[in-house]
């Protein structure tokens, strides 16, 4: 059991080092840190085999009070887990090259070290309060990483809104873990020893956290985590931080805002699915109905985007709502739909890794002209990176027999089959969505994948663009082949997800094609607008709709100016005024005494008659009061 | 050997030994109070290892037996971590105003101050309870009014005002109990433990019941402070010298909430269920008032101000709702994450007074519109406001969580879904401590500054190390929690 520690306190242990070491000499820094997670890579390959031989690795102590503590994997942690620390080694390897020149890269290892320890927490804790404070971890990673270039306004302007966006989805978060807890807490329902939190009980024991709560509550909860959920995974509506994190360094965006720090929100639900299966089939459709309508929200907008990185960023806001909607369709295959959105989560990671890697190398050799208006020709002129891109996007974009074909298809099936088990029309918006999702999905990386690689240089830098390296490509190389071919592993994935044999259903041929029909529609048409040059002839704003593409449906603007400047800053604007005023008021009240003693002080005149006089008033009043009340 | 009634002896021979101490004054209060501390930390070890509730080290040197005064002190598994947050409080803040740049009366008016809080929290004796309190609050009056900024003479008569009014009605209950006392049992005593007993105090007619409970409320809750009767706080910390703020955000907010747990609760019983609401209502209040108003402020200084005092909403909270609950786990846990909140609140808000106090003092500057991206410059420093900021905005792994989950656990069953108003208010603090760090730590540097210079050596280990004991306290809370739990477990 101390080698499975091992995978969390390698890199945890390794973030100070390689500040340390780094501080000294700056290269150390990042062959710490790598180094650190190949260990973590390693073992988690050996806990892979020992979950696979049928080991559950549980291991608990108190926190304090009666929370707890520790590590427990099992087949959907150590998926994970494996998917984490493969993917941030291969980025780590990268960032090697792409940090390479960066003054602080001493300060960009330590922390990316730091969030990869916090993201193996996450993933194998074993008590939701615990899985919290590594969830906060990761959250204060991606804050401090995004604002990494702090001289940048833009970076750190963004970094704000990343924490204060993502803070209000933990907070929910926190309302859920606290109801949960007070409600265990209090009831008799749950043994103490079990411990109110523990991720093995909650999930083992569903029916008895039902019967504590009861049905409402149990939702309220659902709920709240779904919010946090909503937050980290940026799902609507608080998807809005996440295309301005995309200021950061392009390798951190790969780690954090792409690969693995975005999917913590479905592994918290999948973590804890069967409270949200004894929620009530309502919870479920949220799921699904949100993270379809997700998918297919965020696509439009990605294809109005200009910015290379925006545009990937919103298609992983669209991706990881596939991976939420799965969830939803616990109808279909019962709890095997958690296979069916790991599965998805993993190879996402894989191909969005590396295409924000590739895109990376572009924006070196472009001097991050991020632009892709301004691109143009770099098939020829870097033709290993942009082969790297187009491996990327054909398996974003579900290509057959490509890993993503797989994994999505499968989800847009088992939407099919969640509208026939449903009936109503209702059930059928999650395929609707999921299916015109799919088709903008196409649009919007075609549309960037032509615009960067073929037509003419449409700038200066992109004419004189070279690939780096053979060595920084590999890990590229690695994270291009898996995408490709893991696809195979389908099955064998679900199955072990699972710890069951996931049959998939089958779904009429007509609706089966679908996807493929719009995938070479979508191919065609961007080709026709953006292969050729045509969309430098149209005007995109007389097209209706595309202002309001543009302004992002007016949802930042929503969150910025109409709830940010109008309502929370006038508020504290007001309560700030009236606090002034009480102020002076107590003030005002303070001078009143004063200026009152000072007049009484009058009275102390100092002059022997006038106390002579008080005096005879004084008694012949007394003597008055007493013979008026009957005398003596 | 050491012992509680020693080191409190020590303390008080150092204290007034600084007023002589001459130009050497700062040297040696830092170091008096530094081996205080050391002293204290030990002691807290030794008895608090294996704590299961109750008091410990109790002494009683009866003074005068017909009057039932006795000079009596010990400590509990809720004061041992209060006495080691005062005796943290005090050396950072003597550390801050090293140098000499003030006379030996500030240091000894400093080290007299400490004593008092140790006094008050030590004392289990009413007489020598309000000795001490009055002991603490006429040296911080002095300390603001020779030593501190603009408008010192009229915020430090505010402030004593305010904490004198508080003060009377402490006095006016304690005499009500003292003389009830006698009437009934027929013996005199000033024993916090007797006058305090629920057995007693129901016996009172109830008019003075209530007399007490309020009076004794109000006078701790503007120690606190908590919504209507906060107006000595924003001017007091924004007038006094930086060390004076951090001993009084850190080290006298400890005195309101040991007066809510420490003496209140054992009345708990006797509150009226109306005012539990009432204060419920005001904690409420006060979380979202002083955030937002917080959030106005351009002011580094006072907007921590509010931050304190927002923070303190948690801990009113937290009594009053656990008072309700009466007993069981949510009780437990409010009160022990109160318990928590307060000490975990004193070390952060010492910690982020005294970070400012250096970027005050490296860039002349605390606006936050002056600031801008000395980050640059000061690397050091702007990372450990960084993570005082954020211990202070409740990150888990940092103090500042623990009690804040409890808290919010163990009040749920009562406040139900007014948690969302709880929540609001995190939020909003969130937001303001977050832009705060943006605009002024991260960013461009604003180049009107020049160039400033970083933390020293002996001032990174300093702040360095407090900053290292809030993320241990928040990685492994149980070591005072349980001594808070197992207290409060005590009192059932």
């Amino acid at each position: 059991m101390i080698l499975q520690w091992l995978i969390l306190l390698s890199p945890l242990l390794a973030a100070p080092v390689a500040f340390a070491a780094g501080r000294w000499k700056r290269g150390l820094s990042g062959i710490i840190a790598s180094l650190s997670i190949a260990i973590s890579l390693a073992i988690s390959g050996i806990t892979y085999f020992g979950v696979v031989s049928g080991i559950t690795y549980y291991e608990r102590f108190t926190w304090f009070y009666n929370l707890g503590y520790g590590i427990y994997i099992d087949h959907l942690a150590v998926a994970m887990v494996l998917m984490v620390t493969f993917v941030s080694l291969m980025i780590h390897l990268f960032a090697m090259y792409y940090m390479g020149k960066d003054p602080n890269r001493h300060v960009y290892f330590a922390e990316t070290a730091l969030f990869t320890a916090g993201m193996i927490g996450l993933v194998i804790s074993s008590n939701l309060l615990e899985f919290f404070m590594f969830w906060e971890l990761v959250g204060l990673c991606s804050y401090l990483l995004i604002g990494f270039w702090f001289f940048k306004p833009n970076a750190t302007a963004a970094a704000k809104k990343a924490f204060i966006v993502t803070r209000i989805g933990d907070l929910l978060f926190l309302i859920g873990l606290v109801v949960l807890y007070q409600g265990l807490t209090a009831s008799t329902v749950v043994a103490t020893s079990q411990g109110p939190l523990n991720i093995e009980f909650l999930i083992t024991h569903a029916g008895s956290v039902l019967n504590a709560l009861g049905r409402t509550r149990l939702f309220f909860v659902s709920l709240m985590l779904l919010g946090g959920a909503i937050g980290k995974s940026s799902q609507f509506p608080l998807h809005v931080w996440i295309p301005d994190a995309m200021e950061g360094p392009t390798t951190v965006s790969a780690l954090i805002h792409a690969a693995t720090m975005v999917t913590a929100g479905i592994y918290l639900v999948a973590r804890v699915y069967p409270l949200f299966v004894a929620s009530g089939p309502d919870m479920l459709y949220i799921l699904a109905i949100l993270g379809s309508f997700t998918a297919l929200f965020a696509g439009t907008l990605g294809i109005v985007m200009n910015d290379i990185k925006r545009i990937l960023a919103y298609s992983t806001i669209s991706q990881l709502g596939y991976m939420l909607a799965a969830l939803g369709f616990y109808g279909v295959y019962g709890s095997g739909v958690i296979g069916l959105s790991v599965y998805q989560l993993v190879v996402h990671a894989f191909f969005k890794a590396l295409l924000f890697m590739s895109a990376g190398a572009i924006l070196i050799a472009l001097m991050d002209l991020r632009d892709v208006r301004k691109m143009g020709g770099l098939w020829r002129r870097m033709p290993l990176t942009v082969t790297l891109l187009f491996i990327g996007s054909i398996t974003l974009t579900a290509v057959p027999f490509t890993a993503g074909f797989f994994s999505k298809d499968a989800i847009i099936s088992a939407s099919w089959s969640f509208y026939q088990s449903g009936g109503t029309y209702v059930y059928g918006l999650p395929w609707v969505f999921l299916e015109i999702g799919s088709l903008m999905t196409v649009l919007y990386t075609f549309r960037m994948f032509f615009l960067v690689a073929l037509g003419k240089p449409r700038s200066h830098l992109a004419e004189h663009a070279k690939d780096p390296s053979l060595v920084a490509l590999l890990p590229l190389a690695a994270l291009a082949v898996l995408s490709l071919i893991f696809g195979i592993f389908q099955g064998s994935f679900y199955d072990f997800v699972n710890g069951s044999a996931l049959v998939l259903k089958s779904v009429p041929i007509s609706i089966e094609i679908i996807p493929l029909v719009f995938l070479v529609a979508g191919v065609f048409l961007t080709y026709f607008i953006f292969g050729t040059g045509l969309w430098q002839k149209v005007n995109f704003s007389a097209v209706p709709g595309y202002r309001t593409l543009k302004n992002k449906y007016y949802l930042d603007r929503l969150f910025t100016n109409l709830i940010a400047e109008r309502g929370i800053l006038p508020a504290a604007g007001a309560f700030g005024r009236f606090e002034d005023s009480y102020n002076s008021g107590n003030e005002r009240a303070g001078r009143g005494v004063l200026s009152f003693g000072s007049y009484l002080r009058k009275l102390q005149s100092g002059i022997i008659e006038n106390y002579f006089l008080v005096i005879v008033i004084s008694i012949s009043l007394i003597f008055i009061i007493i013979d008026l009340m009957g005398g003596f | 050997m050491i012992d509680l009634a020693a080191i409190f002896a020590l303390l008080s021979a150092l204290s007034v030994l600084t007023f002589f101490a001459g130009r050497h004054s700062s040297a040696f209060a830092m170091i008096s109070s530094a081996v205080v501390m050391v002293a204290t930390a030990f002691y807290v070890a030794i008895t608090m290892e294996s704590y299961t509730g109750g008091m410990i080290g109790r002494y009683s040197i009866v003074l005068n037996s017909a009057q039932g005064i006795s000079f009596s002190i010990g400590i509990s598994g809720f004061t041992a971590p209060l006495l080691l947050a005062a005796s943290i409080v005090f050396p950072l803040a003597l550390f801050l105003s090293r140098g000499g740049e003030y006379g030996g009366t500030f240091y000894g008016l400093m080290m007299i101050s400490e004593t008092g809080l140790y006094g008050v929290l030590i004392s289990r004796d009413f007489m020598f309870f309000y000795i001490f309190w009055e002991v603490v609050l006429v040296p911080v009056f002095f300390l603001i009014t020779l030593y501190g900024g603009v408008r010192r003479q009229s915020v430090s008569l505010k402030f004593f005002v305010y904490t004198h009014i508080g003060s009377a009605f402490i006095l006016l209950s304690i005499f009500s109990l003292y003389a009830y006392y006698f009437a009934i049992y027929g013996t005199f005593s000033m024993q916090i433990s007797s006058l305090t007993d629920p057995a007693f105090v129901s016996k009172i007619p109830y008019f003075w019941q209530i007399f007490v409970i309020a009076g004794l409320m109000i006078g701790f809750l503007v120690k606190l402070p908590t919504f209507p009767i906060h107006s000595w706080l924003p001017d007091t910390y924004d007038t006094a010298p930086y060390p004076v703020t951090v001993i009084i955000a850190g080290g006298l907010s400890l005195m309101g909430g040991y007066g809510l747990f420490g003496i209140m609760l054992r009345m708990g019983t006797l509150f009226p269920l109306v005012s539990l609401w009432f204060i419920i209502m005001l904690s409420l209040i006060s979380l979202v008032y002083f955030s937002l108003t917080a959030m106005y402020q351009y002011r580094i200084k006072r907007m921590m101000a509010y931050a304190s005092a927002g923070s303190m909403g948690f801990v009113t909270l937290a009594f009053a709702s656990g008072i309700m609950e009466k007993t069981g786990t949510d009780y437990v846990l409010a009160i022990s994450g109160g318990m928590f909140q307060i000490f975990a609140h004193s070390l952060i808000i010492a910690l982020l007074f005294a970070s400012i106090f250096y970027i005050r003092k490296v860039s002349g500057n605390d606006s936050i519109f002056g600031l801008g991206g000395i980050y640059r410059e000061a690397p050091l420093l702007s990372s450990i406001t960084l993570g005082g900021l954020l211990a202070s905005l409740g990150l888990p792994g940092l103090a500042g969580f623990v009690g804040e989950f409890s808290i919010l656990g163990g009040t749920f069953q009562t406040i139900g879904y007014l948690i969302f108003v709880v929540i609001f208010s995190m939020i909003i603090t969130a937001s303001y401590h977050i832009w705060f760090a943006q605009r002024s730590l991260y960013g461009p540097y604003n180049e009107g500054l020049g160039r400033i210079r970083d933390l020293s050596r002996s001032e990174f280990i300093v702040l360095g190390s407090l900053l290292f004991f809030l993320l241990f306290i928040g990685v492994f809370p149980s070591l005072f929690f349980n001594l808070f739990s197992s207290y409060v477990g005590g009192l059932l």
